[in-house]
């Protein structure tokens, strides 16, 4: 039986990071989208959920992004009641950059930039590896 | 041959900027992610964060000139820019862009300034540097495998 590609929404507005991210996706054989801003990705998820497609396996978000920030997009795809697994990757890793991500829904944090051990742990952390 | 000696010369110049703190791990987590399909990854990566790192620094500029004193706003272009760093492993610069958001909440326009005449010559030296390992690779083509001559 295929076993199906883990689905992984990135957002992330700055263009170096996400090819590099999304490098460290794609070498881990998972399925990649992006959104390049907070509303895209409330949007990406309103519309999964909506359409029946299933939702994400797993969404890593920045913090500091125009339009809508990191924290407002994961308060707002908590308050849909979507369970999916929100990890923050951020350059901003103080306590109370962590602790206010963890407030606003998150699940976990790691710092930027996103490598093949960190998303490793990531998988396997959510049972997703 | 010709491009054993050419890599010989990239490996050397890549372990000096190590050695000499310009880069770390993260490069060769870069590098690590080439493959078939993107043979140029580290090169591509290289180049857009110096397209990305020039805007950045002239952002900073613009905003030290217009906005004197708004360190703030100072702190928030410097942020991008050492985040920018991160993802290449460029460790001396990112170094100096702490620095300068050091002044920045020390509200020291002076140590900003010194900081960012830091950060400047350090982009500059590490674009120097890089593209002269990328064109030593260029120059040495892709990697060979060797082969025992009449062998199968």
């Amino acid at each position: 039986m295929d076993r199906r590609r883990i689905r992984v929404l990135l957002v992330e507005d700055e263009e170096i990071h996400r090819v590099v991210a999304r490098a460290v996706l794609r070498a881990a054989g998972v399925e990649v989208e992006e959104a390049e801003n907070g509303a895209e990705a409330v949007r990406r998820v309103r519309e999964r959920v909506a359409g029946g497609g299933g939702a994400y396996d797993l969404i890593l978000t920045d913090k500091q992004m125009p339009v809508m920030d990191g924290l407002e997009a994961t308060r707002q795809i908590r308050a849909m009641v979507v369970a999916t697994p929100i990890v923050a990757v951020s350059s901003d890793s103080l306590p109370p950059d962590v602790q206010a991500f963890i407030t606003a829904g998150a699940n976990d944090f790691t710092p930027k930039p996103l490598t093949k051990e960190k998303l490793g742990h990531i998988l396997a952390k959510f049972g997703l590896a | 041959m010709e491009y054993a000696n050419l890599r010989r010369q990239a490996a050397s110049l890549k372990r000096s900027l190590f050695d000499q703190g310009y880069l770390d791990e993260q490069f060769c987590q870069v590098e690590d992610l080439q493959d078939e399909a993107s043979p140029n990854f580290a090169e591509e990566v290289v180049s857009l964060f110096f397209k990305d790192s020039a805007r950045l620094v002239a952002n900073i500029e613009q905003a030290m000139e217009k906005y004197p004193g708004d360190f703030n706003r100072w702190d928030a272009h410097m942020q991008q820019l050492k985040g920018s760093c991160f993802s290449i492993g460029a460790s001396k610069m990112s170094n100096e862009c702490t620095s300068f958001r050091n002044s920045c909440a020390e509200e020291n326009a002076e140590g900003c300034r010194r900081s960012f005449q830091k950060v400047k010559r350090e982009h500059a030296i590490l674009r120097q540097k890089l593209e002269s390992y990328f064109q030593l690779l260029r120059q040495a083509g892709p990697a060979r495998t060797a082969t025992r001559s009449g062998g199968k």
